[in-house]
């Protein structure tokens, strides 16, 4: 690093962590969804499915101070060979905002697609309920799967790293609200551009029609701009969790289950298909006896196209259905 | 380093404190699998397409087996207040008992599940015993 550099790094504010001031009103959230939940629907809230989500949390908490160090080192090494360097000001503090989202968009589109980044991201998605506890549901395991590459290249531009962990931080508190079923929609602008309760609804379903959708953190308009958005429909309530529900509340097993099923499929493999089962989508085999997100919804669009077809009162694209009223 | 002790003891008592909470107010319940029917769109939620041609549930309504025109069978249960579903396409563990139908789908975090599933216990345990290896 130039000595320019070194004197820029100690101008650098200390930044906090945000989501550590934030915890008290998750807790008091949580707390409060619970009253509702047994007022309107006490099966919203399974409590050993609660605990696994909170100690979810928790974990994921202690891995990411174990590994925050390795983390910044590799950011600030990243951050030597910064395009330009951008200051601390107002503007770059939304830039930076923006930007980390689009890389939170790459990121956990990624997260669903490659089936590495699933072992560690599945975490989030084992809970068949969908409650502010399932928002607390995060990886233990987000270093090895090297979640953190996708923040680099905010470096590589001129980014401070400590601006970009800062604007991750209320990146990750905004997600933490949207995990309700408490609220159904807001106003039609708000839908449009902002990730929403709704929106992240159908991204935590397992119904054909909503797989793999709706990847946003805070501005949903990454999904419609790359073609991944799905509204939340009337007609087809959603079912919470991942395609094989892991049936179990065993922390250890719902932290490790996915990591475990790599390395057996890897292990079992004939040689030359061996790194499909790291890199190619989760469910792919070689020899087609799994289903993936993409053959499961083939299967509904072909279902649904036979459907319209046999009936005369149908019109219309094969699958569509009426999003809820705005 | 004592300042993320801190931190960590009190997020320990928070979570330990909210689902004591959940339990007090009895969040959750006691889901029973009623008819058919249901079993059928739980077996549907559980592999897309799977469309069973004989069902039999459990005395109690805590899981079902279903097969389908293909020959595939299925296990249903519940779990929490969810219900959970595999295909039995491999040889499972099972263990009749008069009514009762014991299944182990190999999978350790799944466990065993015993049925009551009255004088059809012994027409599924027969089914079972035509697995693959």
């Amino acid at each position: 690093m130039g000595g320019g550099a070194e004197a820029f790094a100690r101008m650098i504010p200390h930044l906090p962590n945000p989501v550590d001031y934030t915890v008290p009103a998750f807790v008091l959230l949580i707390f409060l969804e619970m009253l509702w939940a047994r007022r309107r629907a006490p099966e919203k809230y399974e409590p050993k499915d609660t605990l696994v989500s909170l100690a979810f949390g928790l974990g994921s908490t202690v891995a990411g101070a174990l590994t925050a160090g390795a983390v910044l080192a590799m950011a600030l090494w990243t951050w030597q060979y910064r395009i330009v360097t951008i200051p601390f000001t107002w503007w770059a503090w939304i830039a930076c905002f923006v930007l980390d989202d689009l890389a939170y968009y790459v990121f956990h589109r990624t997260a669903h697609r490659v089936r590495w980044f699933w072992a560690s991201h599945v975490n989030h998605h084992s809970s068949q309920h969908y409650n502010l506890s399932t928002a607390l549901r995060q990886s233990w395991t987000g270093f090895i799967a090297l979640g953190f590459i996708f923040r680099l290249p905010l470096m590589l531009i001129g980014f401070h790293p400590a601006m970009v962990f800062f604007v991750g931080g209320l990146n990750l508190i905004y997600q933490f609200w949207i995990h309700t079923e408490v609220i159904q929609r807001f106003p039609a602008w708000f839908e449009a551009v902002m990730n929403t309760p709704s929106h992240h609804r159908v991204h935590h379903a397992t119904n054909p029609r909503y797989l793999d959708r709706n990847y946003a953190g805070v501005f949903i308009i990454w999904d419609r701009m790359f073609g991944t958005f799905t509204p939340e429909v009337e007609e087809e309530p959603i079912r919470y969790g991942i395609v094989k529900q892991l049936g179990s509340f065993n922390l250890l097993w719902s932290v490790f289950h996915e990591w475990v099923g790599i390395a057996r499929d890897v292990w079992s493999a004939p040689f030359r298909y061996k790194l499909g089962y790291v890199w190619r989508p989760p469910g792919w085999t070689h020899d087609g006896s799994r289903d993936t997100s993409d053959t499961i919804r083939e299967r509904w669009q072909e279902n649904q196209a036979w459907t319209n077809s046999t009936s005369s009162s149908s019109a219309g694209v094969p699958g569509a259905a009426q999003p809820l009223a705005d | 380093m004592d300042g993320e002790l801190v931190k960590l003891g009190a997020s320990l008592i928070a979570i330990l404190a909210l689902a004591w909470f959940a339990k007090l107010l009895k969040l959750g319940g006691d889901i029973r699998i009623s008819d058919a029917a249901q079993a059928r769109a739980i077996a549907s939620e559980t592999v897309y397409g799977f469309e069973p041609t004989d069902i039999v549930l459990d005395k109690a309504g805590i899981g079902a087996l279903l097969k389908d025109a293909q020959g595939r069978q299925m296990l249903i249960r519940r779990h929490g207040v969810a219900f959970v579903g595999r295909l039995l396409d491999r040889k499972v563990d099972a263990r009749l008992d008069r009514n009762f139908l014991t299944i182990g789908t190999g999978e350790k975090a799944f466990g065993k599940v015993t049925l009551d599933l009255g004088e059809a216990a012994q027409y599924w345990a027969a089914g079972l015993r035509h697995l693959p290896a």
